[in-house]
């Protein structure tokens, strides 16, 4: 996509976007600052659930951008962007919306680590959540930059915008994302800005260092783009979408066909000669970049550098919007200089004569460390403060929109004065998120794997709504229509779980069916539910052959599936997670003075003085703190 | 709020026993302090002032005496315990020794407990948990091969061995869960058939410490060695034959030990826990009856059993009835009074003939006792599990492994990793290292991804 300076005048003038016209003084309930992908989620959160919402956004093009690869989901993220959804998010529902290419990672492996991505049309994705935004009553839009969050005496009383506005608010959620005094780096051209050649927030880092946020400067970087009608596909072999499959939101009726392809391919001798030969230009290895990177995200010369006995490296073209031909590169982010950037495209086999749409950088940018959050989201320091997203030292799109439900439903529930929520790590991946950036904080940008999660088994991209849709229910997001569907789905399930304990015979067909699977005969009639138990019997394919249990969906004949086939193993981690909870229960009072509290180690105390867990749970897995320290703290609070 | 180590403590660290000099040891906040107002040295200076970790001659004033000793300041964090500590090292004796320590206690230091020295480093992080515990069995060691075991455990092995199981559950994990959150790279993605090699040797590899355990626990608990017999066949004389000492008393009226009298000796470092019975005989005499169940309960848990027979009287339905009581268990036939005219005809696959008298036949029995425990000597260097907590924790490992061993065939590998996962922080028990970051790290140091 082409970058537009957006006229904003253009835009006043029209006669719908009445919520243009801003007085100064103006009293909100709550302001977001960042219209990405948690901005959004938080926004929406806080208007949802009745909240007068001002959303501070530098320009409406960039609202729910998608700055890197075009899709959304993968390994973990999937899971996450429908935890997000069962909450009664937006993401899961424009994911689906706008997917133009399905799949189920891990398909052969198991459900705890199956996970949706989809390929997104990412103009369209913008498009439909920005007039998403707009539609809603309780949001009105400031296309314009914030420079300052007012706090007096430990209160916070307003934000203010560069034109110098003051609007009052009682609640803010900040998801500035790679927005806070960016800059792009190819080679030796350093561009002050943000990503895509957008403008970048350059006044509010230092009002957050004022009110006592510790800045940190993370680093990512993204690939070029190119034309797609200039690549030759043949050399490239082909991925083809999953059909069948579930869909992000629990809402959608039926997934959008597979209309565009992504391809597989692989870097040459040549590439990695040109970059080999040329790392005294990379900002990387220059010293121009100082910035902490992902090791997850690593730019093509640091692959070669760190894995020098590979001689190449594979490379994924992906389809970026439905709009024109613009082809992503995954796998080839780089800092290099445009110059060695063509060279380096044209060493791929089958892109000798591929063209250049947008050079790959690396950005730098301005995050808060996570360890001054609670794991609500609210600064510790400032009572109504959220932070969300990149800020807090995350990256991609599914961690951000996680994290920005989740601080929306919390500064709506401070607005509201409930009692905020903390999602559990046995509950979502958003919890195991939260609980790691605020309990071991970060020192690079935070990925999300299953590796993570400890009850991987309990996360599923297939249970999202039951663990999560209740809790959006009871802080207000999840809405009637979502609601009814909920609890139908759970009558359902329930009342199939019974009739799996139906028995059934014997049959000459029955057993070929199952010697067909690789497994065993029966000799006796035997429960559906004990057949389910056998690796290869899955219940979809059984009952089609059985046509046993009627008027039943897919997704209800799946999750009971895999229920009963699994049923072993998550009780297993049921009751692990029954272990862990007295310390996940045991709170710790605020107002210890670990100092004081003789028989921790020096590190541990300062840790636990920085970080105040709330609970023994949260200590346990703070770093620099043992075993030995929770010994000593619980035996401190008996 | 509740300090918990606040307080100084101290004691005398070298033995009870006579020796050239002694050791009183202080740790606590005001050990210092507390040195200041008991020690100077012959330049006049007081301890606050001197150097940390240097010996400095001087004058002990305790209330009685005055002696000179040498005194060294270990200052936080630098010292055993990690907190302030003192050590005088004065003459030998029990009476100067305990003198400091009066001294100490009379300027408001307090008795430590037993093994709150090693406590206290494990607490300030100065010891691992598993270094502690071998500290803590050290300090209780009885024998040699107690003590053995105890250095064993604090050099590390076991520690060793739990880390190197760890590391390649961190690398088999790493490998797993690498093809679960990178399911699209180049990499050689692992199979289940190398998964199960290497669980087959790690289950192989844990099994061999697990069947050491019973060697370490006879090396802590020592080996119990049951002695069983009819009334007047000569019981509590072995005993005392064996312990050298007159523990049981021995009178020539039948049913006279009428309680389980325990004895400790050492035969080749290896404790062993002699047990006299009540003679086994039918009784109406409630309380010898009472001794009588007892030992029929200690017949299950013996480790070896000694049955004695009167060698001068004819082997009778009595001794036969003991006899298929305890024929089932590990017993060695002792054949007693083998001074006397031998009237008995019953020959036994395992019998040593002794005389409690002369004392012919011991060193014989004490060799059987060691053949039947299957202890030679414990080899230095060797892991031997003495705590129960360690022993606890590779049990577990070793069955969430044999769960995972056993699932891979049939099962995904997301299911195999639970209980990979389990046996990984089960061994982390005893490492103290749980961290999944540590797989994640793995990941990333081993293989090249990313977009």
């Amino acid at each position: 996509m082409a970058t537009t300076n957006y006229d904003i005048t253009d835009y006043a003038k029209n006669e719908q976007n009445k919520e243009y016209n801003f007085t100064d003084g103006e009293v909100f309930d709550a302001a977001v600052i960042g219209a990405g992908h948690a901005g959004c989620e938080a926004a929406l959160a806080l208007s949802r659930t009745g909240q007068k919402t001002l959303v501070i956004n530098l320009l409406r093009d960039n609202i729910a951008f998608l700055p890197c690869n075009p899709s959304i989901g993968g390994t973990a993220k999937g899971q996450i962007v429908s935890e997000v959804d069962a909450l009664g998010g937006e993401m899961g529902i424009q994911a689906d919306k706008n997917t133009i290419q399905l799949r189920m990672l891990n398909m052969g492996k198991g459900p705890a680590v199956q996970s949706l991505r989809a390929q997104v049309d990412k103009t369209g994705y913008h498009r439909s959540m920005q007039a998403t935004l707009e539609a809603e009553e309780n949001i009105k839009i400031f296309d314009g930059e914030c420079s300052e969050i007012v706090v007096n005496n430990g209160k916070l009383e307003a934000v203010k915008t560069v034109d110098g506005k003051t609007f009052k608010v009682k609640a803010v959620v900040i998801t500035t994302g790679v927005y806070l005094s960016s800059r792009t780096i190819t080679g030796e051209i350093i561009t002050e800005g943000g990503p895509s050649g957008f403008p970048c927030a350059s006044k509010l880092t230092k009002s957050l260092e004022k009110i006592g946020f510790e800045i940190r400067r993370f680093k990512t970087g993204t690939p070029p783009r190119v034309d797609g009608n200039t690549i030759n596909y043949k050399k490239f072999t082909e991925q083809k979408g999953d059909k069948n499959i579930q869909t992000f939101s629990y809402l959608t009726k039926k997934a959008n066909k597979n209309i565009r392809s992504c391809w597989l391919g692989y870097t040459s001798p040549e590439t990695k000669k040109i970059i080999m030969e040329n790392l005294d230009k990379a900002p990387m290895y220059s010293g121009v970049i100082t910035g902490s990177g992902p090791r997850y995200c690593p730019s093509i010369e640091s692959k070669f550098v760190r894995f020098s006995d590979k001689d190449r490296h594979q490379i994924f073209l992906e389809p970026e919007t439905l709009d024109d031909n613009t082809i992503y590169i995954q796998g080839m982010s780089t800092s290099l200089p445009t110059d060695l950037q063509h060279k380096m495209v044209e060493s791929v086999e089958g892109m000798e004569n591929t063209k250049i749409l947008k050079y790959a950088y690396a950005i730098e940018y301005d995050c808060i460390n996570p360890l001054s959050l609670l794991p609500t989201l609210e600064f510790k320091k400032v009572k109504g403060i959220f932070c969300a997203g990149q800020i807090n030292g995350t990256s991609g799109y599914e961690e951000a929109a996680g994290q920005g439900i989740l601080a929306g439903i919390n500064a709506s529930l401070f607005l509201r004065q409930k009692e905020q929520i903390i999602l559990k790590r046995n509950e979502a991946y958003i919890g195991v998120l939260v609980d790691d950036l605020t309990t071991k904080g970060t020192d690079e940008p935070y990925r999300m794997m299953t590796s993570r999660a400890e009850y991987r088994l309990i996360l599923r991209q297939d249970n999202a709504d039951r663990r999560l849709t209740e809790i959006g229910r009871s802080v207000g997001l999840v809405n009637d229509e979502r609601y009814k569907k909920f609890k139908q789905k759970m009558k359902q399930l329930e009342s199939l779980k019974k009739e799996l304990k139906k028995t059934v015979k014997p049959t000459k067909e029955l057993n070929e069916f199952l010697t067909k699977l690789g497994e065993s005969e029966i000799k006796e009639p035997t429960s559906v539910e004990n057949l389910l138990k056998r690796p290869s019997v899955d219940l979809i394919k059984l009952n089609k052959f059985l046509k046993l249990f009627k008027g039943y969906n897919k997704d209800v004949l799946n999750a009971a599936g895999i229920d009963t086939k699994y049923d072993g193993y998550l009780s297993r981690q049921m009751l692990q997670i029954e272990k862990e909870q007295k310390l996940e229960e045991k709170r710790i009072p605020q107002d210890i003075d670990y100092f004081k509290l003789e028989g921790l180690r020096l590190e541990a105390r300062e840790k636990l003085n920085e970080i105040k867990p709330m609970t023994v749970g949260m200590a346990s897995r703070i770093s620099g703190v043992n075993p030995a320290d929770i010994t000593v703290l619980l035996m401190y609070l008996k | 709020m509740k300090n918990i180590n606040q307080d100084t403590i101290v004691a005398i660290s070298t033995g009870t026993g006579s020796g050239a000099i002694s050791i009183v040891r202080m740790s606590g906040e005001n050990s210092v302090d507390i040195a200041d107002k008991i020690f100077v040295s012959l330049s006049g200076e007081y301890p606050s002032n001197f150097a940390s970790r240097m010996l400095t001659l001087g004058t002990i004033n305790a209330q009685n005496f005055n002696e000179q000793a040498f005194c060294v300041v270990f200052r936080s964090p630098k010292s055993y315990t990690g907190e302030n500590m003192v050590e005088f090292q004065c003459h030998g004796g029990v009476q100067v020794a305990s003198g400091v320590l009066k001294a100490c206690i009379a300027f408001g230091a307090r008795l430590a407990t037993n093994g709150e020295f090693s406590k206290r480093a494990f607490l300030n992080g100065k010891l691992s948990l598993a270094a502690a515990e071998g500290i803590m069995d050290m300090i209780n060691a009885e024998s040699d091969a107690e003590i053995r075991a105890g250095f064993s455990l604090l050099s590390g092995n076991l520690s060793k061995l739990a880390s190197d199981a760890q590391n390649e559950l961190t690398d088999i994990l790493a490998e797993i869960e690498v093809s679960f959150d990178y399911p699209e790279e180049t990499i050689e993605y692992i199979t289940k058939a190398s998964v199960k090699q290497r669980l087959k040797k790690l289950i192989d590899d844990i099994k061999n410490t697990l069947s050491t355990s019973e060697t370490g626990k006879l090396i802590k608990s020592g080996l119990n060695v049951l002695i069983v017999g009819k009334p007047n066949v000569g019981k509590s004389s072995l005993l005392n034959n064996l312990l050298g000492l007159e523990r049981a008393i021995v009178t020539d009226v039948a049913g006279t030990t009428r309680d389980i009298i325990e004895g400790t000796f050492l035969l080749d470092d290896i404790k062993i826990n002699l047990i006299d019975t009540a003679g086994i005989q039918e009784t109406d005499d409630k309380v010898e009856k009472i001794g009588i169940d007892k030992a029929k309960n200690l017949i299950g848990s013996a480790d070896i059993i000694l049955f004695l027979i009167d060698t001068s009287r004819e082997f009778s339905v009595e001794d036969e009835k003991i006899f298929n009581q305890i024929n089932g268990s590990k017993h060695i036939v002792v054949k007693t009074k083998s001074d006397l005219t031998n009237k008995c005809d019953r020959h036994f696959e395992n019998e040593i003939e002794i005389s409690n008298i002369s004392g012919s036949g011991t060193d014989k029995l004490k060799a059987k006792i060691l053949q039947f425990a299957n202890i030679s000597s414990t080899p230095a260097g060797s892991v031997i599990i003495t705590n129960e907590r360690h022993k606890e924790a590779l049990k577990s490992a070793l069955e969430s492994l044999n769960n995972a061993y056993e699932g891979i065939s049939a099962e995904t590998l997301d299911l195999v990793s639970v209980d990979i996962k389990s046996a990984y922080s089960e061994i982390g028990e005893i490492t103290g290292n749980t961290a999944s970051e540590d797989i994640i790290d793995a990941i990333f140091k081993k293989f090249c991804l990313g977009k």
